[in-house]
């Protein structure tokens, strides 16, 4: 489990998407999620649609995987559907079922917020899929730049979700061990009233703190000694830098917007 | 731990991200803890820990760096590490209607740690007020948020109030839940603040 949750929703691979810039990605992703919610006729939900699905084809991964991560929006997706057919009451009466009038407007709004919501699902989650947390958070650091000029700690950002990045696995490990530990010592409030059942809690989190803290306070003496002196200065190991196949993509996307700007009415 | 304007120390950097991973741990403690599934009012409700971690992010770390590491644990399960309850990840979980639970414990960090900064006392009370303010802020942005994507991005109509019915459950389960919080946080406040005194100094 602890592997999984490193690596995050990434699946390895080496297709143009995988190699994009992950800048690249996220400002294209922002963008087009914005974009969403300007289009208003079908040629330009077309366009979304079908960028979006050229973009999912391109990842080489294999469509049915990216369809089971959206498995907990499905519902939301399905839901929403059912709700807009039930609610709007606009254009003609199409089908009546038990006295229960469907319209015509009801299915187009009901499919359009549907569209909307499972475009803006797909391109976000084909981000993480195809971009590991770790260049996912370079990225970050590199977007969010332009805020150290506001004084918000961009680097501090960035590094701290690098460094839980390698807590969270360890902490988890930790409180199976932990779990394991205490109730092969006996602790069982599997009965009881649920006050009884909270404050089982407690003997997990106690040594989970006490090693927790110990980590955070090792981990920050390690940095010292080596070095670390905040993020004036600092150099990379990975550095992010523009390719053309980058510059392509945007280019190819710029176009994709105009033609979407083009289309709506 | 002493007020400091300037940036972040290393030791406060390490402390921020290990409330990620603390929260990541309290949002599936029923992973470890499968008793912590009860059954209340008909529903199966699975107890999470992340009100309490983020309340006692805001008491240990401060305000400042409580909401900090709270903004940094958004944006590593935005980025696809699954740290949400139920091991869920990804910018859609800030979409379904629950989302705004996890913008709000950045809120909830900073208001429960700048009550008790304001507060500057040690006693029961005071933690018993932080942690009170901390679950306000989760249920007002919380069910706030709720009230909104149900009614402007799913598109149906639900009234505030029937929003707030839905939540009911939960928030008195998480009322039980606070005074747990405020007896232990008060107990490891002096305990871990102690331990890495020598290293503020």
């Amino acid at each position: 489990m602890s592997n999984s949750v490193i690596i995050g929703q990434y699946v390895p691979g080496h297709s143009p998407i995988h190699r994009l810039d992950p800048r690249m990605k996220i400002a294209i992703i922002f963008i087009f999620v914005i974009v969403i919610f300007l289009a208003n006729n079908w040629v330009s939900y077309s366009i979304l649609t079908a960028f979006a699905l050229l973009s999912t084809i391109s990842t080489r991964i294999a469509p049915s995987f990216i369809l089971k991560g959206l498995k907990p929006v499905w519902f939301l997706i399905i839901f929403t559907f059912i709700l807009h057919l039930v609610v709007t009451k606009e254009g003609d009466v199409l089908i009546s079922v038990l006295n229960f009038d469907i319209y015509s407007g009801a299915i187009w709004k009901g499919l359009e917020i549907s569209l909307r919501f499972f475009l803006l699902i797909l391109m976000t989650s084909l981000l993480t899929l195809t971009t590991t947390p770790i260049s996912i958070t370079d990225a970050i650091e590199s977007l969010f730049h332009p805020l150290n000029k506001i004084r918000f700690p961009v680097h501090e950002l960035a590094l701290m979700m690098s460094i839980s990045l390698r807590f969270i696995p360890t902490l988890m490990q930790e409180t199976d061990k932990i779990s394991k530990a205490q109730a092969s010592r006996g602790v069982d409030f599997r009965t009881g009233p649920i006050k009884e059942r909270i404050k089982a809690v407690v003997p997990l989190l106690v040594p989970l703190f006490v090693s927790a803290f110990k980590r955070a306070e090792e981990l920050a003496m390690a940095m010292e000694a080596r070095g670390y002196n905040g993020g004036e200065g600092r150099t990379k190991f990975r550095e992010l830098k523009l390719k053309k196949a980058d510059l392509f993509v945007l280019i190819f996307f710029i176009l994709v917007l105009i033609g979407f700007w083009i289309s709506r009415s | 731990m002493t007020k400091q304007k300037k940036g972040f120390r290393t030791i406060d950097l390490t402390l921020g991200a290990l409330f990620v991973g603390l929260m990541a741990i309290g949002a599936n403690i029923v992973v470890w803890l499968p008793f912590l599934k009860v059954t209340f009012a008909g529903a199966t409700v699975e107890i999470t820990l992340q009100t309490f971690f983020a309340t006692l992010a805001g008491l240990m770390l401060g305000k400042r760096l409580g909401a900090f590491s709270m903004i940094v644990y958004a944006l590593v399960g935005i980025i696809g590490v699954p740290v949400f309850a139920g091991m869920q990840a990804g910018v859609a979980q800030l979409v379904t209607p629950t989302g705004g639970f996890i913008l709000s414990f950045i809120f909830v960090a900073w208001v429960s740690g700048w009550i008790l900064e304001k507060r500057n006392s040690s006693t029961f009370a005071t933690y018993v007020t932080a942690s009170f303010g901390g679950l306000f802020c989760n249920y007002m942005i919380g069910t706030t948020y709720m009230y909104f994507a149900l009614n402007l991005w799913i598109g149906g109509s639900i009234s505030y109030t029937t929003a707030w019915a839905m939540m009911l459950p939960f928030l008195i389960k998480d009322i039980g839940l606070t005074f747990l919080v405020a007896t232990l946080a008060r107990v490891l406040v002096k305990r871990v603040q102690f331990s890495i005194k020598p290293f503020t100094a």
